[in-house]
């Protein structure tokens, strides 16, 4: 006999009982699972169980036709700690949770106020299913009635929020979008803080509103951030491109729309333990708006003013959270990246040094344009 | 240099990103892993040219063919084990590695003899293979999968979310003592050369060996380790880096692909490194069988007629797998890494001197012939 058909039959004696074990997938199939767009995680009122989770399901469904609207459900319950709240929440449902999919995750303000951000991060960072790559953020007044609202002109399965912060849809200079896994580098760093967009919901009313932000440190009570020092961090950090910002000034009330946004920041060492904070920002962009006639020979006026105010606003807001403490930019890191590890000053000195340093804010203004008309 | 020596080196450079290196470079984050990537860094591409140059000299000849030429039997039989020992548990440690990646990742309600089994069987078949046939299988799998991996590296690069002033902070350490662990994590990555023990075989004509080649060895490694080590710490921040239990995979997870067709990177990035995985183990495995059929004359044992030699260490390497990977943690795997390379630091070094000997003697018998 051939020898080499007598290695083919080998082969087709060892495989076909081989594939007898196949018993199918082991996943678990797609009709068996139901996915969890958002988690909030509240403060609960009962003492002995304090957190309050609250999940966002998507309601499967066969098409899109036949429910054109957005649909889900919702379950909550309390619990001691975050899976045994979890766990539970498995019974309140005939389908395994999956969360995989989740790409929000909402903390209640009440629940931060308590610092309890560290046992937070744990699970969510522990867990291999949930994404380092879901936004986190400050649900007010709390996380729950956050998820369970569904905005007017929602589409079906994509919830609006998400829109808020991946940066397809509005593009808002007042919106900070933190991921997982900066939240995460964030707290477990001594010298850059956390900082998280809030998203607001007013009573009677069915929008979102998201133009705040909420820093704080490792062990500190949070601050709020207003709208203005939310542009201008979002500025510095690169996470914004367009801006729209206003110069009052010498009888001009002009609105610049900025399409370009350049930054840098360094801290200079300056001897005593003295720093100084240095930010340059670029501006380019035209007139979008303005209450008197403007005349285009006198641009380079105009980014004179522009530079001007610019300067002015931005010291303003920086001085407020430097004088605080608060380094949600990450100067912190950037005097770490500059220094020998061996020579340089505590953690405690840094703090000092930073509320008291110096600010340096250089805007170099680059208005092309008084738009379409003069 | 033949492409295919290349890919020897660079599969063992890649394929560490995913097993313990990282770690333990981590580790010592604050001791030195940045002066022992730079010491690591001058020793592997030195031990690699000695490595090459060996056996350029000897082209087509394994290190058991011209063991038993030299030495004698007492000592090259118990030493080839020996190696053979240290080539399986190198390729015991990525398959374990990914395997625990897969059940925490991938499939989580898999048992895992299941998925152990899946990699191992696939593996085996291809250990099985001719010596030639296991380097087209590298270079086809190489092809397919060692692009993309670049794209997300390029990915990592060019995001926004990467902190450069975390990395500076971290590269700033480098006026630190190095370790000797982080020293053995950083050797090993050039150890891929040591493969041509068995896959000399197939470089059957004398190869050109310039400082071009070595300084494309030298400048490929440093590339690797920077991006192995920076990378992670430009996405978790550089103080509590040495609490992740898988590095790389927490960075993958903090890049998002928003317009692909998968938007979390961790999944593309973890199948890809399957393929990469897959050849580092077969390669492993391959040179381990060899050293085996060689000291053991497993072509010789025969049982009806058929060959069966050969399915010998495959049933003890498949059981031996099964056994540890059910019976070990996480920790266990880091620790025995850990101790598999701070001995591979000691013993490869050492076989220079072995080198020289064979060197010595092969000229010998040569000039013996010519007179």
């Amino acid at each position: 006999m051939p020898k080499k058909q007598n290695k083919t039959k080998l082969f087709l004696l060892v495989l076909i009982p081989i594939i007898t074990l196949l018993s199918g997938c082991e996943f678990k199939d797609i009709d068996k699972d139901v996915f969890v767009s958002m988690i909030g995680i509240d403060k609960s009122e009962e003492e002995d169980k304090p957190y309050k989770i609250t999940l966002k399901l998507y309601v499967p469904t066969a098409s899109f036709k036949q429910s054109p609207e957005p649909e889900y459900s919702y379950i909550s319950h309390s619990g001691e700690t975050l899976t045994e709240a979890i766990r539970i929440l498995e019974t309140y449902s005939d389908k395994e949770l999956e969360f995989g999919h989740t790409k929000l995750i909402v903390i209640g303000e009440e629940l931060l106020k308590e610092n309890k951000a560290m046992e937070l991060l744990d699970f969510l960072m522990r867990r291999p299913d949930i994404q380092l790559i879901s936004w986190v953020a400050v649900g007010r007044p709390s996380a729950e009635k956050i998820v369970k609202m569904i905005p007017k002109g929602e589409n079906a399965a994509y919830p609006a929020l998400f829109n808020y912060f991946d940066g397809i849809g509005t593009e808002s200079q007042y919106i900070v979008s933190t991921y997982l896994f900066d939240f995460a580098r964030r707290m477990k760093e001594s010298s850059i803080d956390i900082i998280l967009p809030i998203i607001e919901v007013k009573k009677e009313e069915s929008h979102f509103e998201v133009n705040k932000s909420l820093i704080f440190t490792n062990d500190g009570e949070p601050h709020e951030l207003d709208t203005y020092a939310t542009l201008l961090v979002n500025m510095i950090l690169k996470n914004v491109e367009v801006a729209d910002l206003f110069v009052k000034k010498e009888g001009h009330y002009f609105f610049t729309k900025i399409d370009s946004i350049k930054s840098k920041y360094k801290v200079k060492i300056l001897d005593n333990n003295q720093v100084e904070l240095d930010i340059k920002i670029h501006l380019n962009g035209f007139i979008s708006e303005s209450k008197k006639a403007l005349d285009p020979e006198e641009l380079t006026y105009y980014n004179q003013l522009f530079k001007q105010e610019g300067k002015e606003n931005f010291v303003e807001a920086l001085t407020e959270l430097v004088k605080n403490g608060y380094d949600p930019i990450g100067f912190g890191i950037d005097y770490k990246a500059r220094t020998w590890h061996n020579k340089r000053m505590t953690d405690e000195e840094w703090e000092e040094a930073y509320k008291n340093a110096k600010i340096e804010v250089e805007v170099i203004p680059g208005l092309k344009s008084t738009g379409a008309i003069q | 240099m033949s492409r295919y020596y290349y890919y020897l080196i660079l599969i063992n450079m890649v394929a560490n990103i995913i097993a313990s290196v990282p770690a333990i470079l981590f580790q010592y984050h604050k001791d030195g892993a940045v002066s022992s990537m730079i010491f690591g860094i001058v020793a592997g591409t030195i031990l690699v040219t000695v490595y090459t140059r060996f056996f350029n000299a000897f082209p087509g000849m394994t290190l058991p063919d011209l063991l038993k030429k030299t030495t004698s039997k007492w000592f090259y039989k118990p030493f080839l084990v020996l190696l053979a020992v240290m080539w399986f548990l190198a390729g015991l440690i990525t398959l374990v590695t990914f395997t625990f990646l897969l059940i925490r990742y991938v499939t989580p309600e898999m048992p895992i003899t299941q998925i152990s089994l899946t990699l191992i069987l696939s593996v085996i078949f291809g250990c099985l293979m001719r010596t030639d046939r296991v380097l087209y299988t590298v270079e086809l799998v190489l092809l397919l999968t060692f692009p993309l991996i670049l794209f997300i590296f390029y990915k990592a690069y060019s995001s926004k979310s990467l902190n450069w002033d975390f990395v500076k902070e971290a590269a700033l350490y480098v006026n630190q003592m190095p370790h000797v662990n982080s020293f053995g994590a950083c050797f090993f990555l050039f150890l891929g050369v040591a493969n041509l023990f068995i896959f000399n075989r197939f470089f059957t004509q004398k190869q050109k060996f310039k400082l071009k080649h070595i300084s494309i060895i030298g400048i490929i490694a440093t590339l690797t380790l920077f991006t192995t080590y920076f990378i992670p710490i430009g996405f978790n921040g550089f103080e509590s880096i040495d609490k992740l239990v898988y590095p790389w995979i927490s960075t993958s997870d903090s890049l998002r692909m928003e317009f692909f067709m998968i938007e979390r990177v961790l999944f593309v990035f973890l199948f890809f490194y399957l393929g990469i995985a897959f050849l580092s183990i077969l390669i492993h495995w391959h040179v381990s069988m060899e050293f085996l059929r060689f000291v053991f004359n497993l072509d010789n044992i025969k049982f009806k007629g058929f060959k069966v030699g050969k399915f010998i260490p495959v049933s003890i390497f498949i059981a031996i797998s099964l056994f540890l990977v059910r019976r070990l943690n996480e920790y266990q795997l880091f620790q025995i890494s850990s101790t598999l390379y701070n001995g591979l630091v000691i013993i490869f070094p050492l076989m220079i001197i072995l080198f020289f000997f064979i060197k010595r003697r092969m000229k010998d018998a040569e000039e013996a012939k010519q007179n």
